[in-house]
């Protein structure tokens, strides 16, 4: 499976391409130079630009998307009913995004569309990669508190405890990551359980590779 | 180290205070003060220098002119120094409150480490004129940017390494700094190309990566300055690497995030790139909007905003910045 990803920033694009390898079990073969957004909305702005340009102008088969919460509506079971659509919820707009770029585009490349794969890390990156190393930060821990108006931890506490300061040079912060992810680099079970938002995006990964290998992907 | 500044009748800034951060990057449109607030900083270097016995000034002065009140953090927090002015630009009297303190020698000692840039690629390119003959301070305009280099390399050389690797990371078609000597003793400077191709020549490199060695030299000044001010710091630089700009200063003013342990340097920067506004998002009180209204000018921290985390969820800080939303945009007709 040759993987594009589209993050905000090289720590973030570090992070994603072990997770992808996790998932899939093999080294996949990625897309060139990573492409990267200015954060929300901005992803969602790009997005289009950003599928068009793969199908055409490469031979990419998933493209890989990953945002950050921040203190948006948190993706839920009930989102995922047939025909649903939350307009807050940021793993329904970036689908929402894709369903509507891909419909439009002829074949290109063989293949009908680059395959959608969309995760939203609740609330912050960090909070994956601290996964397995403080149970008190889970995605559930995230929505109770915003249920009940008290936020578990801000995004500034989540990077002082993996970073030990929040503002980490970007070599630290990938390396940081990249130590800290790499946990779950044989079994990313946990990490899906505890961040549904990442099991989104691991369950988009499966079904691609589950798709292409019954060669569903190809135009005919 | 200076706590805030007040402005009283100084050019544009007709009646205005600034709390400073560690940090801080100030926004706005052309004419709105973000100069004036440096030239207030390198005024009061200037006349610091001066014995405050021989302050009085020579031109007559007319009550109620402009002037300008700068407060210190501890351990000088109870010292103001005031600066006094013959006119709209001229500022030639400096008084320090209370008299005869015994802490103003001391402070007066850390103004005058105070350091402004406003960085020339131009100056940059050619040779050093002169040789190091000690510690090489970076000009103002970085116009000795291989002395300084070649200073640093020959009495900080741990310094000098860890700044050559980092120019490495953020240049990797780079894989050395070649410094050397002209036959007039003037210092060159060029960048060796990967695969054997070569040395570019300081004169060939280009304005971006002279202006990020410069801000490295900066940043990895093992004697930095105790107030550094720069005017256009994302100048030449791709917005990619826009967030390395961001740490090199903060690697000046947040010395412990960085596991180095000296004193912090406070940081005066200015910039017009709304992709750098972008990077400071978590931390909108490093953030000041000089805004313009007519000719007078006033600066708001834009952490001071009661609406900034609702704004902050429809979109980027520089988009919300261009959009006019944030102010600190020209006037238009």
């Amino acid at each position: 499976m040759k993987v594009a990803l589209l993050s905000e920033s090289p720590a973030d694009e570090a992070v994603l391409r072990e997770l992808v390898a996790a998932v899939l079990r093999e080294p996949p073969r990625f897309t060139g130079a990573g492409l990267r957004a200015r954060g929300w909305p901005n992803v969602a702005q790009v997005l289009p630009a950003v599928i068009r340009h793969l199908h055409f102008n490469t031979d990419t088969d998933t493209l890989v998307v990953t945002v950050d919460s921040d203190d948006s509506v948190v993706h839920v079971a009930a989102h995922e009913a047939p025909n649903y659509f939350h307009p807050q919820c940021r793993l329904c707009q970036l689908r929402a995004v894709f369903r509507q770029t891909t419909k439009k585009l002829p074949p290109a490349h063989g293949r009908a569309r680059v395959l959608r794969c969309v995760g939203v890390a609740v609330p912050a990156l960090e909070a994956w990669l601290l996964c397995g190393r403080d149970p008190a930060v889970t995605e559930a821990a995230w929505v109770e508190g915003q249920a009940s108006g008290r936020a578990p931890y801000s995004r500034a506490e989540l990077k002082w405890r993996v970073y030990g300061t929040d503002r980490p040079s970007l070599p630290y912060e990938i390396q940081r990551a990249t130590e800290e992810i790499r946990r779950h680099r044989s079994d990313p079970r946990r990490l899906e359980a505890d961040f549904p938002g990442f099991g989104a995006m691991a369950r988009d990964l499966r079904e691609n590779r589950e798709m292409m290998a019954r060669g569903e992907h190809l135009h005919r | 180290m200076i706590a805030s500044v007040s402005f009283h009748r100084f050019k544009a800034l007709r009646a205005t205070s600034l709390k400073l951060a560690p940090f801080n990057l100030i926004i706005g449109a052309n004419g709105s003060g973000k100069t004036s607030l440096i030239q207030a900083v390198l005024r009061l270097r200037s006349l610091a220098r001066l014995p405050l016995s021989t302050e009085g000034a020579k031109a007559p002065r007319k009550a109620g002119g402009p002037s300008i009140w700068f407060r210190f953090t501890a351990p000088h927090a109870d010292l103001e120094a005031r600066l006094e002015c013959v006119s709209d630009v001229a500022c030639d009297l400096l008084q320090v409150l209370p008299p005869g303190s015994s802490g103003w020698p001391q402070l007066q000692g850390e103004i005058g480490r105070i350091r402004s840039y406003l960085l020339d690629h131009y100056a940059m390119a050619g040779t050093a004129p002169t040789a190091p003959a000690g510690d090489t301070v970076l000009q103002g305009n970085g116009g000795n940017l291989g002395a300084a280099l070649l200073s640093l390399s020959e009495r900080h050389p741990a310094d000098y390494a860890a700044l050559a690797a980092e120019t490495l990371r953020l240049m990797p078609e780079y894989t050395g700094i070649e410094l050397g000597r002209a036959a007039d003793g003037a210092v060159t400077l060029g960048l060796v190309l990967a695969n054997n191709e070569g040395v570019v020549a300081a004169d060939s490199l280009s304005q971006g990566s002279l202006y990020l060695l410069a801000i490295l030299v900066l940043a990895f000044d093992p004697a930095p300055p105790t107030v550094l001010c720069i005017e256009e710091i994302d100048r030449g630089v791709h917005p990619r690497l826009l967030r390395e700009i961001r740490d090199a200063f903060y690697r000046l003013s947040y010395p412990q995030s960085f596991g180095l342990k000296r004193a912090p340097v406070q940081v005066i920067a200015t910039t017009h790139s709304p992709y750098l506004l972008d990077l400071f998002r978590d931390h909108p009180e490093e953030v000041v909007i000089a805004q313009k209204h007519g000719s007078a000018s006033v600066f708001e921290r834009l952490a001071d905003r009661a609406d900034l985390a609702e704004l902050l969820k429809e979109g980027s800080l520089g988009d919300m910045w261009y959009s006019g939303i944030l102010g600190g945009v020209p006037d238009e007709q």
